[in-house]
């Protein structure tokens, strides 16, 4: 199953569907272009109170921050938008990205002395292959294909815009909201809310096992 | 005496487990396959199609399979790393015979040797004390092709009743309660029924770590506007975003069915006309739940009676509905009735039969759903027939060839096997790909079993913790090692395809079995040269029993990528969906309403001991850890046990996340590390099941049985917690080393 | 936005690569002896090596003045005036680790690593030989009559003297050989990997086949004319002779736009090691979510600098950065604002 160039597929990051399982991590390190080195990442939001886990992507940003605090001018975008794992020659191991991408996406990698980041799995998307992470994903929570089969198949609205305190970031990678407010996803409103309110009611008060719970 | 012949220490240093972390070459070699096989994952019921990558009889990597419908590419972890249990560090390569003046504690023999001897075992054990007292035990890692072999083998070359399976621990309660209710023991629907369910319910199934891929099922129908209901006693990665979760309290699920059922009665959210021509003694069910009002189930299960009642509001007015249960409900001395009790709900609202609506198990195994039904189980024969049914006898005497009273009758089950090893009454055991030592409940009592038997067989590809104490280890294949079919979870079955050959003298499990029929004279039953053949002849075996096979060819199985059963005759379009129009397995037609009134579990907490325990698994890791505690990428995600609990349970205990507790039962301890999360009832410890020894939450569980399925008792114990002071901190571990 | 490198030319660095230019030429007048040792038939190399040398010093000044660039050029010596003695001290080990044995290509790769190990000691020994040659720094003279006997001469200094027939002086003459041979043993490696190895390849840029076209083209002609001269009587000589010299022409006029600029940028690793040893011994920044440290103060302060230059506001209204909250917290922060919104789902 092949997408061919006009089908213009793209990627969605989910990450509220995330159940944490790693296969996104494990198939990262399958990857042709950077074999044995998963440059996924997956959170635990905060194990002692929630199972919520939340994959990461690069976002592939129109205008990358990443390469534009490179110093060694090593963070290169190809034709497709696509912003590339830093030029081995080049890359001087400094970490600036690191420091920079507002989506926390690029690695230093401590024992090749350069930074590494995640190419959209470049090996398999040129050549219209889903990319290993969205491929394995069983939540969809990683997601690849074209716009109309995702408004066939799930709820929710795509969009691509960020906002970082004053700094919007357009990115080539969307994510799913599913409220009519428009406008981009502004990060730092984001704050730790549980869908399940009290999971086990103990402000109901229906525990009491012996134990003294109230 | 089958005890270990070395310590466990120097034997782990030869056989492992080690961890095997890179593919073959390294991640460095070139990854031009020489070949790509289509084949599925082997590390659960789901059975996702993959494909392997092959280069000079390895496999070096896998690639998704997009094609397979089932899956369409997707894939948990285990899947993804499938492919590092070949070219292993730790695979048996030549047949070993215990030798304990050995530094490996084996030593290697030829085949002839010992098939030889293993056959004068048999004989030895059967001419003094019976043929009974020689057993098998088998497991569902195996094809249909060898599951339905080890049935016939055990039968007519061993010659003994006590033949049974590792599903005995898996899925035999739903497969007795289906046939109780349903009349046939299968999923009702394929999986692209869950996307048009309007309420989806999961029962005592952790779908996240344990079947992945219907996460996505269970999201296409939520993307249609589905509720999604999840009851368990913890907050699992699915639970997260549930419309409605019901916390339950282990052990008390069948409550809460009544429960609901009481509020559908008294609300008349029923199908009546379903229940009139479909289905009987709806009367004595309803009886049953006269009075378990939501309010008694609350204080049974822990759930606020407004959840339960909002529970029976959902299913009972939702036009289409799926329930998934697995093994939270399954697993318990009265695994049975709970199923029973999750199936009554679906036949009061008419959830049979139509699209979107269903009562399902979710197949835990491999093979879980052909194996059992192909004829490993001490009860049944192929095609799902009854071994004490004098017409199935007869049938599957005709197609084998032998004499019908040549069949031996219905034999004890798997942990019922393990006791009568213990009190003397079993002597000799074969076994293949089943690992009880850590898989059975009561690990002390099950290692004290082994160490009585006077022989002690084992077929297998690494040597488990339990081969640890064979007598003789015949290395057998890998999954990619042979072809065959399998029958997933939603009863589909399909080709598994060899990607490679056995390595060194290992040779294949089928050949190794025809070849020790030979040797027991028995070998005129087994003329196979191939598994094709065997699959031939298993066509016949159950044309007629409720598994049909009879239309089921590998041509077929490949091109369409999958056929459910029944298919009765060639041509015929297979079944994805049972009962279509109301039409149950039952000789009348109809399926049977059961009355389940609450019972306790068999043990229950007390001040002694005071909090409940429960036991799962983890999704990195598959049944007793054989396989996948040998890959490095596997091991690192969840590396070894943890005992999960609740913060106001750890406040109670003085204990702090990462402190080391001891966890006590009636039939033993463990030390391992808490984990404080607020997703577990704070009356309730969870601990999961993959690891041996020290590690084995199994040292704790209760053998007691199910009456009806033998399922014991692996999800409700109770258990005592002490912390572990820093000076008693024991430096004992059984970690897996790295190659 | 700053719009890198699409700004025309850059009139300071037209200076500096102007300066270079006289520098080379002056360096070879006098080093040549006034052009008496130069030999004019090495023109037109002398031509390439300042077409290179110009380009090059321009190419590197325009990137020394990227803010980034220039951020990190003023802290490594920064950091390395901080401990001067020390660091001092370290820098031979970091040369031969960073920049000669390379450890970290092998850690990525052992044949890569060999490969690049390859390619890294022909060149650098063929540039040791050709530089000078061209620019008539060094020349070999025979030993009074005998005519098997040569003396090198850097400058007017006569150096060490050897026997023509001796391994010495066939080393000597065939020091570019060898390292067209290393050259081409490197290229091999690089090449089998790229082919058969489809990750290697789909990352692939057209520049890197160039590079190594290049690398392979110069070393084979150059082997080329010692096949000519040595066995087959100087036949094609002079058309081979033509043929490697348009090939290193054009490869110096290459080196300063192509992949192989690397080697003149990779010497800034040095200072990023100072930088990084002066962050780690530094104050550490703590995640204005999770508090635990993630880096040094200094680098982030510096980064936020550049962002600011390049033209970013990553500042909110509460006056705090976004970029004082870690890499993981940031990835936890989009992940919690995504799910706020498909509270729908819930
Ligand atoms: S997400 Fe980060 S790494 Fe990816 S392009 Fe944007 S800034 Fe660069
Ligand atoms: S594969 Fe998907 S569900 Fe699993 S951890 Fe990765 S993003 Fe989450
Ligand atoms: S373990 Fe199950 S879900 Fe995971 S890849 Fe294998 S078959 Fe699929």
């Amino acid at each position: 199953m092949k997408y061919r160039p006009n089908e213009a597929p793209v990627f969605v990051i989910d990450q509220s569907r995330c159940i944490g399982c790693e296969a996104c991590v494990q198939g990262c390190m399958e990857c042709g272009t950077h074999r044995g080195q998963s440059l996924i990442h997956l959170e635990r939001i905060d194990r002692a109170t929630t199972t919520q886990t939340a994959p990461m992507v690069c976002m592939h940003c129109e205008d990358p921050t990443c390469a534009q605090v490179c110093p060694a001018d090593a963070i290169k975008q190809d034709e497709g938008g696509i912003v590339h794992s830093a030029l081995k020659p080049r890359c001087i191991g400094c970490s600036n990205c690191v420091i920079a991408c507002p989506f926390g996406v690029p690695r230093f990698m401590a024992e090749l002395d350069q930074m590494m980041k995640c190419d959209m799995c470049i090996d398999r998307t040129s050549e219209g292959l889903k990319p290993m992470c969205a491929s394995v994903c069983p939540s969809e929570a990683l997601w690849y294909g074209t716009r109309e089969e995702f408004a066939d198949n799930r709820r929710g609205e795509l969009i691509r815009e960020f906002r970082f305190g004053r700094q919007d970031v357009r990115t080539l990678v969307y994510t799913v909201v599913d409220d009519l407010a428009p406008g981009p996803l502004d990060v730092l409103r984001g704050f730790e809310r549980s869908w399940l309110e009290d999971p086990f009611d103990l402000e109901g008060g229906a525990h009491d096992a012996g134990l003294g719970f109230s | 005496m089958s005890r270990i012949p070395i310590s466990e220490e120097e034997l782990i240093s030869r056989y492992g487990p080690h961890l095997n972390e890179e593919p073959p070459g390294g991640w460095d070699g070139g990854i031009v396959p020489d070949r790509v096989v289509q084949t599925h994952c082997c590390f659960c019921g789901q059975q996702c199609g993959i494909k392997l990558k092959v280069k000079d009889n390895e496999v070096i990597g896998f690639e998704p399979w997009y094609e397979f419908p089932f899956n369409e590419g997707k894939l948990c972890p285990k899947g993804v790393k499938r492919y590092l249990q070949g070219s292993h560090p730790d695979r048996l390569m030549h047949p070993l015979e215990r030798d304990s003046t050995s530094p490996s504690g084996f030593r290697q023999i030829s085949w002839d040797d010992a098939l030889n001897r293993v056959a004068s075992e048999v004989r030895r054990i059967q001419e003094e004390h019976g043929p009974d007292a020689f057993a098998m035990l088998s497991g569902v890692s195996l094809t249909n092709e060898k599951s339905y072999l080890v049935g016939k083998f055990a039968r007519l070359a061993l010659g003994t009743a006590n033949l049974d399976y590792n599903g005995r621990f898996c899925m035999v309660s739903a497969g007795a309660g289906n046939k109780k209710a349903l009349g046939v023991d299968r999923a009702p629907n394929p999986w692209s029924d869950i996307p048009l369910a309007d309420v989806v319910w999961v029962a005592g199934s952790n779908i996240a770590e344990t079947f992945p891929i219907t996460t996505s099922y269970i999201w296409k129908a939520r993307d249609r506007g589905a509720r999604l209901i999840v009851q368990d006693p913890r907050v699992v990665p699915l639970a997260r975003t549930a419309d409605l979760f019901l916390p339950v309290r282990p052990g008390s699920d069948s409550a809460l069915f009544g429960a609901v059922l009481h509020q559908l009665i008294r609300n008349d959210w029923l199908d009546h006309e379903f229940i009139d021509n479909h289905t009987v003694d709806f009367d004595q069910a309803a009886a049953a739940v006269a009075d378990m009002t939501p309010a008694w189930a609350a204080s049974i299960t822990g759930v606020a009676a407004a959840r339960i009642e909002e529970a029976a509001e959902l299913w009972g007015t939702s036009a289409t509905g799926m329930l998934l249960h697995a093994r939270g409900i399954e697993q318990q001395s009265k695994g049975v009735d709970n199923v029973l009790a999750a199936i009554n709900l679906g036949l009061a609202t008419g959830k049979f039969g139509k699209p979107g609506c269903g009562v399902s198990t979710i197949t835990g195994q491999g093979n879980g759903q052909g194996g059992r039904e192909q004829g490993h189980k001490c009860d049944q024969l192929p095609g799902n027939r009854d071994i004490s049914n004098p017409e199935h006898r007869e049938h599957v005497a005709g197609v084998w060839g032998c004499d019908e009273s040549e069949i031996p009758g219905k034999g004890l089950s798997a942990e019922e096997i393990i006791e009568a090893i213990h009190e003397g009454s079993i002597k000799g055991l074969l076994s293949i790909c089943f690992n009880p030592l850590v898989s059975a409940p009561d690990s002390n009592f099950t290692k004290e079993a082994l160490d009585k038997l006077e022989f002690y067989s084992v077929i297998d590809f690494f040597l488990s913790e339990s081969a640890q104490h064979a007598d003789m280890v015949l290395p057998g294949s890998l999954h990619e090692e042979d072809e065959g079919t399998a029958t997933s979870g939603e009863g589909r079955i399909i080709k598994i395809n060899a990607a490679t050959e056995p390595p060194g003298e290992a040779r294949l499990d089928w050949e190794i079995l025809v070849d020790l029929a030979e040797r027991l004279d028995r070998g005129q039953y087994f003329p196979f040269q191939s598994s094709k053949e065997i699959f031939e002849e298993l066509r016949l075996a159950s044309a007629g029993g409720t598994a049909d096979y009879r239309g089921v060819t590998w041509e077929r199985v490949e091109a369409e990528m999958g056929l459910f059963w029944p298919v009765p005759e060639e041509g015929h379009p297979g079944t994805p969906r049972l009962f279509e129009g109301g039409k149950f397995y039952h000789p009348d037609g109809k399926a049977r309403f059961h009355p389940i009134p609450f019972r306790e579990s068999a043990e229950v907490v007390d001040d002694e001991y005071p909090i409940w325990l429960t036991t799962g698994r983890v999704v990195s890791q598959y049944l007793s850890g054989t396989q996948t505690r040998r890959i490095g990428a596997l091991v690192r995600q969840y590396p070894e046990p943890l005992c999960e609990m609740h913060p106001q349970l750890a406040a109670q205990l003085g204990v702090s996340d990462g402190d080391l507790i001891t966890v006590t039962s009636r039939r033993g301890d463990m030390v391992l590390p808490a984990q404080v999360v607020a997703t577990i009832r704070p009356d309730t410890v969870f601990i999961p099941f993959h690891w041996p020894g020290r590690k084995a939450v199994n040292q704790l569980t209760n053998r007691a049985l199910d009456p009806i399925s033998r399922m014991p008792e692996f999800k409700v114990s109770a258990v005592r917690i002490d912390r572990v002071d820093d000076s008693q901190r024991a430096g004992e571990s059984s970690e897996p080393r790295p190659a | 936005m700053v719009n890198l490198g699409k700004s025309g030319l850059d009139r300071r660095a037209l200076a500096w690569g102007g300066v270079g230019v006289v520098l080379t030429l002056a360096l070879t007048f006098l080093g040549s002896d006034g052009l008496r040792w130069f030999d004019s038939a090495l023109i037109g190399y002398l031509f390439g090596l300042v077409f290179a040398v110009f380009a090059i010093t321009y190419r590197y000044s325009v990137w020394l003045r990227r803010p980034p660039t220039a951020m990190l050029n003023r802290r490594g010596w920064d950091s390395f005036r901080e401990r001067p003695s020390r660091n001092l001290l370290s820098l031979p080990a970091l040369i031969g680790s960073h920049l000669l044995v390379q450890g970290f290509i092998r850690k990525r790769s052992t044949s890569r690593w060999l490969a690049h190990q390859f390619v890294f000691w022909g060149c650098i020994l063929a540039g040791l030989i050709t530089i000078p040659l061209t620019m008539g720094w060094l020349h070999f003279q025979s030993v009074g009559q005998q005519a098997d006997r040569y003396q090198v001469y850097f400058s007017r200094v006569g150096t060490v003297s050897f026997d023509a027939a001796s391994i010495v002086g066939w080393l000597a003459f065939h020091a570019l050989d060898v390292a067209a041979v290393l050259v081409l043993i490197g290229v091999f490696i690089f090449l089998r990997r790229r082919l058969s190895d489809p990750g290697a390849l789909a990352v692939e840029r057209s520049g890197d086949f160039l590079a190594l076209a290049g690398l392979f083209a110069v070393s084979v002609t150059g082997l080329f004319l010692t096949i000519s001269s040595t066995l087959l009587e100087g036949q094609f000589y002079p058309a081979l002779n033509t043929l490697h010299a348009l090939t290193v022409i054009l490869g110096l006029m290459y080196l300063p736009f192509g992949k192989l600029f690397h080697i003149f940028q990779r010497p800034a690793n040095l200072g990023v090691a100072y930088y990084k040893q002066v962050n780690l011994d530094g104050p550490q920044a703590e995640c204005r979510r999770c508090g635990e440290p993630f880096c040094g103060i200094q680098q982030v302060t510096d980064v936020q600098l550049v962002l600011e230059q390049v033209g970013f506001d990553y500042s909110s209204e509460d006056g705090d950065n976004y970029q004082n909250t870690c890499p993981g917290c940031r990835r936890r922060q989009v992940a919690l604002a995504q799910s706020l919104r498909v509270g729908g789902f819930g």
